[in-house]
């Protein structure tokens, strides 16, 4: 196995449409879950994934307190991470872009655009 | 009186007076004509006139007279000339009841070795005895042997007992091989056996006993058909063994199959290992490559409908399903191909709306209810008129059903309609009540709406379908007119 995902999102619909794409990809990549923004933060610690993709909008800490942590984190700073969220407006990119996120991914997604997008940080 | 004329016979004889033995002996044959050892005399005189007309030495010589045998020929070489009857007739002439006088033995002499000595010419070779000149009428127990048979003919048994091996070693053969090929051409058949083995025990023997002949053909015949059937059983047995080893082998590459189409087109590396399976498991290549496109194509069924219920998280459906035909690398042509099949799946999960089923009735509620969701809607109940104006809000419905009469509250379905034509936001959304048979006239000479309609109770799929149709298209028409 290859590269690791680290994937943050609460709705379960959007975590399985996520993981259906990326094992159809050919990315030859594993996918880890986590629920909320809490759990991403432990999970990039213990996993070191080699890319995030975090939905900003999460119970108990949501993507917006979550990548500063991980941003703040030594072991886990450097890690990629793409916003995954529906807020579209251009503020809320820019938000996005200054807690740390590369990318900033609009749902509702196109499979082949955000493969394109995973694509180009897991294997640039 | 036959006895004495015998005995005259014997002295005449001994005197090589043939003649008058001859006469003697006739006479006895006169006297008793059953007697049998006057038909032995005769032989006997004319044995020995055959000798002294050979030269030899006259019976007369008997050992009182003649001289001494010599000592270098010995007794056992000379045999009497006469056979073995003629023989014991010499040797005992008298009948069994009463000793009679030996006609030429002589007192104190043995009988028998003189007898022999009479009979045998010392000096001559053994001879075989004459062939009988005269007729004679051989004794009443003596009877005719039957003709011996002829040596037997060995080649026909050994061709039937090889062509019985023949057989068996095929037999055996195929069992051990435990191979369906048939018999080939030149092998006879059990049967071709069995009646040349028949044919040659015939030929062997024919006045054997057939009873002999048969039993020992029905045994062979019997262990051949337990050979047979045995047989039959094994092949049945390995025939039903390779179907199942053939079923295990497709299953178990069918599962291997479904593990690499899981999520996409197997990689190349995929396809190998998938092809060294079905070498190791005696899968050939045509039911490979079938398998192949009956596991892809249902794999990409399968993910056509995980998406499609997913649409709402998808920016464009179609675009994923494209991506999706690539991944799975089904062809244009197979997706035409089976498109109808691909378009009944996403049918039978498409979500075509809500509708709002107002209904006391529960039996309704669930009958009803069941018939739409099969087809794709999402129903809400609501127990009454009351009910559903508080839901109406919260699920905004693309359809209505509605009850015509309630046993709770106070509104009917007329009513109920009526509140819905008076609310602006609601009053064009399709509305059908469920009446019962005498209700339908009352309810259609009434002035309903083009986008509003009865169906009768119990309610049929079909005429519910159809009754919304109508009230679709009603709806858009006027949706249009806005």
């Amino acid at each position: 196995m290859g590269k690791v995902i680290l994937l943050a999102e609460d709705d379960e619909d959007n975590r399985d449409l996520v993981q259906f794409v990326l094992m159809r990809g050919k990315l030859d990549v594993e996918v880890i879950v986590a629920e909320n923004g809490k759990q991403a933060v432990e999970m990039a610690k213990t996993h070191k994934p080699n890319l995030i993709l975090m939905d900003m909008q999460m119970p108990v800490m949501d993507g917006w307190t979550a990548v500063p942590l991980i941003k703040a984190e030594p072991k886990t700073r450097d890690i990629p991470v793409i916003a995954f969220t529906a807020q579209a407006k251009p503020e809320d990119r820019a938000r996005t872009r200054e807690i740390g996120c590369v990318e900033h991914y609009t749902k509702p997604m196109d499979p082949e655009e955000l493969l394109a997008l995973i694509q180009k940080y897991i294997n640039p | 009186m036959a006895k004495q004329c015998l005995i005259l016979a014997d002295k005449l004889l001994k005197e090589s007076d043939f003649e008058n033995a001859r006469q003697e002996v006739a006479k006895a044959q006169k006297l008793d004509p059953t007697n049998p050892y006057a038909y032995a005399f005769l032989d006997r005189i004319a044995y020995f006139e055959e000798q002294k007309k050979k030269g030899s030495p006259a019976p007369e010589k008997t050992p009182a007279t003649a001289a001494p045998p010599k000592k270098e020929s010995p007794p056992v070489q000379a045999k009497p000339p006469v056979s073995h009857q003629q023989q014991q007739v010499a040797a005992k002439p008298a009948s069994p009841q009463k000793p009679e006088p030996r006609p030429v033995a002589e007192p104190g002499k043995p009988d028998q070795p003189q007898q022999k000595e009479q009979a045998k010419p010392e000096t001559s070779p053994v001879q075989p005895p004459p062939v009988k000149t005269e007729p004679v009428r051989p004794p009443a127990e003596e009877k005719p042997r039957p003709p011996v048979p002829p040596p037997p003919k060995k080649q026909p048994v050994e061709s039937a007992v090889e062509a019985s091996r023949s057989v068996i070693r095929d037999v055996m053969s195929s069992r051990s091989a435990g191979t369906k090929s048939p018999p080939s051409a030149s092998t006879p058949g059990i049967g071709d056996v069995l009646q040349q083995i028949s044919e040659a025990a015939h030929q062997l023997a024919p006045n054997a006993p057939k009873g002999n002949i048969e039993s020992k053909l029905d045994e062979m015949r019997r262990q051949i058909e337990m050979l047979t059937n045995s047989l039959d059983q094994e092949r049945k047995v390995r025939e039903e063994i390779n179907q199942q080893q053939l079923k295990g082998a497709v299953k178990q590459f069918r599962s291997a199959l479904e593990k690499a189409w899981a999520n996409g087109a197997p990689k190349d590396e995929g396809m190998k290992l998938l092809q060294d399976l079905a070498i190791s498991l005696g899968i050939t290549e045509d039911v490979l490559h079938t398998l192949n496109r009956e596991v892809k194509l249902d794999m990409y069924s399968h993910a056509v409908k995980e998406v499609v219920s997913k649409q709402k998280l998808l920016r464009n459906s179609s675009r994923t399903l494209e991506w999706l035909r690539k991944v799975y690398q089904v062809s244009l042509d197979e997706y035409l191909e089976y498109e109808s099949k691909f378009l009944m799946d996403l049918v039978a999960d498409q979500y075509k709306g809500t509708i709002l089923l107002v209904s006391g009735d529960t039996k309704t509620t669930l009958e009803v209810g069941q018939k739409l969701k099969s087809t794709g809607y999402a129903v809400v109940g609501a127990t009454s008129p009351e009910n559903a104006l508080e839901k109406i809000e919260k699920i905004n419905p693309h359809f209505i059903l509605c009850d015509m009469e309630f046993s709770q509250g106070y509104l009917s379905g007329i009513k109920f309609l009526h509140v819905l034509r008076a609310n602006s936001k609601f009053n064009y959304i399709p509305f059908i009540l469920l009446c019962e048979k005498n209700e339908m006239t009352n309810i259609q000479s009434s002035e309903l709406r083009p986008t509003e309609g009865c169906v009768e109770k119990p309610v049929e799929l079909e005429q519910l379908n159809a009754v919304m149709n109508e009230k679709l298209t009603a709806f858009r028409q006027y949706l249009s007119s806005i």
